[in-house]
């Protein structure tokens, strides 16, 4: 028998707030955070973000990190979700622990705002997304093992499942994994270029969605091996129970129209946990708000859920596209609704689309008893992926 | 436990191969980087025999680094105004890879690490796990870096990452075959903090 894989720990940043409690009072209360940008310097302030409220000195200083180097966005979310997801399972001290985080912007904020000029002489590297995550490891805690996945939206959750692998072959006992990301120009006009951005608030799998919106964060789970956090006596906030991955294998950004992809993802992540589709309680989609997405990854809940559709919500809504990081900042909020038991709904939804499910909507949470949730993050590539978080019962 | 065998490993395929993998057609519209990943990942396919691997994994320090430039050069001169819709979706890390199971039309798991100079091992544990767990009977685990022009001329420029310019593509495989390169036991990753992260792949030659 696999070992059992537990969550002990998590921490949490975007634009609903810095930190669990922030993130998931704004959840239950039904508050957006996505606003026009602040601290992004671009011009193009008729698309709305989820940006972290904070600037990066602001965060530096939070964070008590030392002054005269280069800090990019991504490194201080990151730090600031690591700190919170080790201490709430007191692991600060902790020796030998290993980080796997998603990103894929890594330190291009800095980049951009250099170019054309290099990197300083004498700076510590910030541009790769391996240099992001090492900034992430050494500003607390004790790692003897990092890495980093990029697979543009959906790393995060791909780090969760590597985490997984990781603990189930008895390499490691506990395995910190999540992601983070930063906004940059560099990705806004890219999204921009490829005309999916909305210049409202992102209605998913609404009949007038017409895009999404960018917004930025991190978050970390601990994973462990059910022994381990036994053995320390933490306390278990819930098991990663299965995990799926699947390409779409149809194009570089779009999804296929049947959802190929994303409904071998979650039929992976059901065989995967053992579980039946009729066992879950709630899907949070990837559910993006761009008419392409919607649609195909509608397509594919139809296929996997048949009839028997659970409730299903976007958090897109509240946070914007974190992009690489939205994985790890979702499935944390699959936590929450599971440990309080609700459901997130989508404040903004009025038409139903014949081509799409119908999302769960009103003005704050449902109030639900939670047993299994399953979380999807898709990426650029065709890139599908599933997991599904269970009450450690 | 399955044990797992190296089956092919291909290194940088020369230009004047690439017509017997790519048509000029399918060629055309693709970065060099691209081109070459895609036909050393064929080739690898090719002798190994093993034509739909279960999963498909890169590695990769820095990523797309001609279209990421490309990107901030046209930010730099355009501004705001900049419309590059190809040069930024072929930006992402996971191009290539993707690339690879949309040209062979492959669903298998698929995934990208770009953990500098231990991206590939990093790839190569994956792959090695899922094998030995049973999870997947075949893994096509690949290495693909390019350096731009700016690199060239400014080795620096990004900071102190070394970047080789290169393709490879390893097949792994819970069987054998006929010609087997290695037995993978493990693949071990240190992280150390202030030092360059390291890797061990610990493999038996055959």
């Amino acid at each position: 028998m696999r070992p059992k894989v537990v969550i002990t720990g998590m921490g949490v940043v975007s634009a609903l707030g810095v930190g669990v409690k922030a993130n998931g009072i704004a959840l239950m209360q039904g508050i957006s955070g996505i606003r026009e940008a602040r601290y992004l310097p671009t011009e193009h302030r008729e698309f709305p973000v989820g940006e972290v409220q904070l600037s990066s000195e602001e965060l530096r200083q939070m964070l008590e990190l030392p002054d005269g180097r280069l800090y990019s966005r991504t490194h201080l979310f990151g730090a600031a979700a690591l700190r919170e997801a080790l201490s709430m399972t007191n692991l600060l001290e902790h020796k030998g622990l290993a980080l796997i985080s998603g990103t894929t912007v890594g330190g291009m904020d800095v980049t951009e705002s250099l170019f054309p000029n290099p990197l300083p002489k004498g700076q510590p590297d910030v541009h790769d997304c391996g240099a992001s995550t090492n900034d992430i490891a050494d500003s607390c805690g004790d790692f003897d093992y990092t890495s980093t996945v990029s697979t543009a939206c959906s790393s995060a959750m791909n780090a969760l499942i590597m985490g997984k692998l990781l603990i189930e072959n008895g390499e490691r006992d506990i395995v910190v994994a999540g992601g983070s990301e930063a906004l940059s120009k560099f990705h806004l006009n890219g999204f921009k270029s490829l005309m999916i951005l909305d210049r409202e608030r992102c209605r998913p799998f609404d009949k007038t969605r017409s895009g999404l919106n960018l917004g930025e964060g991190a978050a970390f789970l601990v994973l462990e091996s059910e022994e381990s956090a036994l053995k320390r006596g933490a306390q278990i906030l819930g098991v990663l129970s299965g995990a799926g991955n699947a390409c779409d294998a149809h194009h570089q950004t779009a999804s296929s129209d049947n959802g190929e992809g994303a409904c071998r993802a979650m039929t992976q992540a059901l065989s995967n946990a053992g579980l039946l589709s009729a066992n879950i309680d709630y899907v949070n989609a990837h559910g993006t708000g761009t008419p392409n997405n919607d649609a195909s990854e509608s397509a594919a809940l139809k296929r996997v859920f048949g009839a028997q559709l659970p409730p299903v919500s976007s958090t897109k809504s509240y946070t914007g596209h974190t992009t690489s990081a939205s994985g790890s900042i979702e499935a944390a909020f699959c936590l929450m609704a599971l440990w309080n038991g609700f459901i997130p709904v989508q404040p903004e939804f009025e038409n139903p689309d014949e081509q799409c499910i119908i999302p769960v909507s009103g003005s704050e949470a449902l109030s639900v008893d939670l047993h299994h949730v399953m979380c999807n993050a898709f990426g650029f590539g065709g890139n599908d992926s599933s997991i599904i978080l269970s009450r450690y019962e | 436990m399955n044990k797992v065998y190296v089956t092919a490993i291909v290194k940088d395929v020369p230009a004047e191969e690439y017509g017997r993998y790519l048509s000029p057609m399918k060629a055309r519209r693709m970065g060099k980087l691209q081109k070459r990943a895609l036909v050393t990942a064929l080739k690898a396919m090719e002798i190994s025999g093993i034509g739909e691997p279960d999963a498909i994994l890169n590695g990769t320090a820095m990523g797309c680094m001609e279209n990421t430039v490309q990107m901030l050069n046209g930010l730099s001169a355009e501004g705001e105004e900049v419309n590059m819709p190809t040069c930024f979706m072929q930006s992402t890390h996971n191009t290539v890879a993707s690339q690879i199971a949309i040209f062979t039309g492959n669903h298998g798991y698929n995934t990208t690490y770009a953990h500098r100079t231990i991206s590939f091992e990093l790839a190569l544990q994956d792959a090695f796990l899922r094998l030995r767990a049973g999870l997947a009977r075949t893994a096509l685990v690949c290495a693909n870096d390019e350096l731009t022009e700016l690199q060239v001329q400014q080795p620096d420029f990004f900071g102190q990452l070394e970047v080789q310019d290169r393709s490879e593509a390893w097949m792994l495989s819970i069987e054998p075959g006929d010609h087997p390169i290695y037995e993978l036991e493990n693949v071990k990753i240190i992280h150390d903090k202030g030092a360059e992260d390291r890797a061990i792949i610990q493999k038996i030659s055959l």
